[in-house]
């Protein structure tokens, strides 16, 4: 089940939200799991004994941890954690892409499997591997009561897109957890952001990346309205979901741990992974990159480091070559950065930083979204006037015209300049009335609109044709 | 204000849209039509084993909840207005309106889509047809009058009609490009008005060789509201068109056969006016094959029209010069099957006419 659906909405949500409230405190997370299990059972019903394995996995082997921690074996039920979390991601997301890709190498024909991803498998798995890794490092307590551990791993609000929730944030609020009037409504606004993110921007944006794709004759300026789409796409489209979870989450009385932090306005590639996807990029710094050495090892050793996390870290968002390069080229970004533009980038007016991050994160989502490495060679070629084509033509003009204010809309909103204005704003008595009041009417407008948005989502005429 | 009455008033107010709108599509019966988008809405899907494994009975329910969501029409106007109004977009699903007129982008032109609907005629012609007065037509669709002036989108017409007559063999070309202008089509709908069509009509019956003197006199009888196709489309509150139809005596004596379901109707058929599409008031909309009987020609003569909607409305101003009009539809009757139906002679006249879009998605045709 996704967020952004009627289904959700206007049917789990009430539901949930109902019985969640009037149940007894003992009986909330219960009420939690069930319906988090639904909401996975509903959207992947196929996948849905392999998400208990997962969650009876992680479990077990919580306790067997636990169990042996002061044996000289003590590393073997965490070993044998990762291998069964590992193994069944790699399985399941990255066989058929081994096998093609063996099979390409060595000449061979072994079928491909042909599975289907298990939804928020990357996510479900990397969170029952904190689980597993912090109670081994005796950073969590392990987790005897198995209601209370599914709940964490199932949890619907983060379950299928993040973020990626550890069990060390959560844990005290598994068992404890209060829940307030400022904290329901905060979360309701924090939801109903996201759903507007994801519904009006990124879902409009996504129109203009489509209408690209299909066109037959490309220009120059739309290769780059595109890409720039697309970027903002990516952007509103993942905070979108992790400003829905998180607001879930606080109405459900969980404190979730930021996932952006506006990255388009970083001034470094460095700083923008530290605003980009938070929560995937603490993952790997803690569970990869500190474990190996992290930065205090001899110079050939970091940059391999920062090689191997930046393979694993695109290799995490999907199983294509193009990943693996976007997760290389910011590798490549980032030792540079290091050595020998760090300095450079301090001295340089604010603007021109700006400008250096945008242009090579606009140039790495082309790389993202690429259906494979042609396809991202011609997608650059035509960004910069290396294909026979117009820079621009009445087409580009028109989609020019009746995105733009879209796109604009969408540039502001990725920064905090609305917000800082609003922060500024409240500062003087009237204005801070004026927007006392409208905040709870924009919030229900916003919600109005996405529902006509999905409504209109679905809208499919007979076509003319017909008559 | 208050903070507290703040998130009081937040909270309330999003448990009210929730859950009031959860109860009012629990409580609502279901609709079994769209009247604003012309097809049938989907029903609660029957439960299987199977399907709920597979995921296709939750996906089903997925597009039975937003089929049948309380207020959908309301709720796609608000949409319309967002993207239109507020985001300043040119065209919400295509359709775009200018002064209460709503067009739908046709773009870019598929010219291998044109050459195939020429080739289609050939086809037609060297099965059927040969030795015969075949004559072809092409109506433009209202981007021709709307689209380039008002900066949308619209397909290379010109090309359009060069692919037509470089790709068409031994088929006279009957331009009506310049006696029809915006006003000849209605507002809400695709086709065109009916009532403004005696000159088409004449036109075409003289370029087929036709006498069209003494001029024939109609009653006219008119229908209100027509809403045409698209206006549900559009999720727009516009003004409703009025459906005029031409009648005369010789109109009136026509009977209509199905040569599909075997049974016989009038040319105009009133009680469609209130149906899904009331334009399925001329000759019963969308059908395979029918024929025209005018008992009171004073002419043996014949005349096939290979057409689309388009057809329905101009082949009753046609009649006066005919004992029988035969309407075939390419697009529910195969081509090999046409045998199966017609006695092809060569002093039948005959006619293609389609509208530009038809030809431009012309792999419709059988």
């Amino acid at each position: 089940m996704l967020f952004s659906s009627i289904s959700f909405l206007y049917y789990f949500l009430p539901i949930v939200l109902g019985l969640y409230y009037i149940v007894p405190k003992q009986f909330k997370n219960l009420i939690l799991l069930i319906s988090s299990l639904f909401f996975y059972f509903y959207g992947e019903p196929k996948y849905f004994i392999l998400m208990l394995i997962s969650i009876t996995s992680g479990y077990f082997h919580g306790l067997w941890i636990d169990k042996i921690r002061n044996s000289k074996y003590a590393k073997i039920p965490m070993i044998s954690s990762i291998i069964v979390s590992v193994g069944i991601l790699v399985y399941f997301k990255y066989l058929d892409f081994l096998i093609v890709n063996i099979n390409s190498f060595f000449s061979l024909s072994i079928s491909p499997l042909y599975l289907v991803l298990p939804i928020g498998i990357s996510f479900y798995t990397f969170q029952i591997l904190s689980y597993t890794i912090d109670v081994y490092k005796d950073e969590a307590k392990v987790q005897k009561n198995i209601l209370d551990f599914a709940t964490y791993v199932s949890l619907f609000p983060q379950l299928i897109a993040g973020p990626i929730v550890r069990y060390t944030t959560v844990e005290q609020e598994l068992s404890h957890r209060t829940h307030s009037l400022e904290k329901t409504a905060y979360g309701i606004h924090r939801f109903i952001i996201g759903l507007s993110k994801k519904i009006i921007l990124a879902n409009t944006l996504g129109e203009v990346v489509k209408i690209f794709g299909d066109l037959a004759e490309k220009t120059v300026v739309f290769y780059w309205m595109s890409a720039i789409s697309f970027a903002l796409q990516i952007y509103f489209d993942f905070s979108g979901y992790s400003d829905m979870a998180i607001g879930l989450g606080k109405i459900l009385g969980f404190n979730f741990l930021e996932n952006f932090n506006y990255p388009f306005i970083s001034k470094s590639i460095t700083e923008f992974w530290k605003r980009w996807h938070i929560s995937l990029g603490t993952w790997f710094r803690d569970y990869v990159y500190i474990p190996m050495g992290g930065n205090r090892v001899s110079k050939l050793r970091w940059v391999w480091n920062i090689l191997l996390v930046w393979f694993l870290t695109g290799l995490w968002h999907g199983a294509e070559w193009n990943f693996i390069i976007w997760g290389l080229y910011f590798a490549l970004l980032l030792v540079l950065e290091k050595y020998f533009i760090k300095d450079i980038l301090k001295r340089l007016p604010s603007l021109i930083s700006h400008l250096y991050v945008l242009f090579f994160i606009i140039i790495s989502f082309v790389i993202f979204n690429g259906n494979g490495i042609v396809d991202v060679k011609v997608n650059l070629m035509g960004m910069f006037g290396f294909l026979d084509i117009p820079l621009w033509n009445f087409e580009t003009r028109y989609y020019l015209k009746s995105y733009g204010l879209v796109l604009a809309v969408g540039c502001i909103t990725s920064t905090p300049i609305a917000s800082s204005l609003v922060s500024k704003l409240k500062t003087y008595k009237y204005p801070r009335l004026i927007m006392d009041i409208l905040h709870p009417m924009i919030i229900v407008f916003l919600l109005l609109i996405i529902t006509g948005y999905l409504i209109d989502g679905s809208f499919n005429p007979f076509l003319y044709f017909r008559f | 204000m208050n903070k507290k009455l703040k998130n009081y008033i937040m909270a309330v107010a999003f448990i009210c849209i929730i859950y009031g709108l959860m109860f009012i599509n629990l409580l609502i019966p279901d609709a079994d039509v769209s009247y604003a988008e012309r097809r049938r809405l989907r029903q609660i899907p029957t439960y299987s084993m199977d399907s709920l494994i597979r995921g296709d009975y939750f996906s089903a329910y997925e597009k039975y909840f937003l089929d049948q969501f309380a207020f959908r029409d309301e709720f796609r106007r608000l949409n319309t207005f967002i993207r239109l109004k507020l985001f300043n977009q040119k065209d919400n699903n295509d359709n775009y309106v200018i002064e209460g007129n709503i067009s739908k982008i046709e773009y870019p032109l598929n010219e291998k889509a044109i050459v195939n609907a020429a080739n289609k005629i050939n086809e037609v012609y060297e099965k059927y047809l040969q030795g015969s007065n075949v004559n072809y037509t092409i109506i433009p669709d209202k981007n021709y009058y709307l689209a380039t002036e008002h900066g949308y989108l619209a397909m290379d017409y010109e090309k359009l009609i060069k692919l037509m007559n470089d790709n068409i063999k031994d088929i006279k070309y009957i331009d009506i490009f310049p006696l029809l202008e915006l006003e000849d089509y209605y507002k809400t709908d695709i086709h065109w008005k009916q009532e403004r069509l005696e000159d088409v009509a004449d036109f075409l019956l003289l370029n087929m060789g036709n006498d069209i003197s003494p001029k024939v006199e109609y009653s006219i009888k008119a229908l209100y509201p027509f809403y045409g196709s698209y206006y549900g489309q559009a999720a727009m509150r516009l003004e409703a068109d009025t459906l005029v139809y031409l009648t005369n005596e010789i109109i009136d004596k026509v009977r209509v056969y199905d040569h599909i379901d075997k049974t016989y109707s009038n040319v105009y058929m009133e009680d469609k006016f209130a149906t899904i599409d009331s334009y399925d008031l001329f000759l019963s909309g969308a059908k395979s094959i029918i024929t025209l009987d005018n008992p009171m020609a004073s002419t043996n003569k014949e005349l096939i029209i290979f057409r689309d909607s388009f057809g329905s409305s101009i082949a009753p101003l046609m009649i006066k010069n005919y004992a029988k009009i035969t309407l075939i539809d390419l697009r529910y009757l195969s081509t090999d099957l046409l045998g199966n139906y017609m006695d092809f002679s060569k002093e039948q006249d005959v006619l293609f006419l389609y509208n530009t879009i038809i030809l431009n998605n012309s792999y419709m045709l059988k």
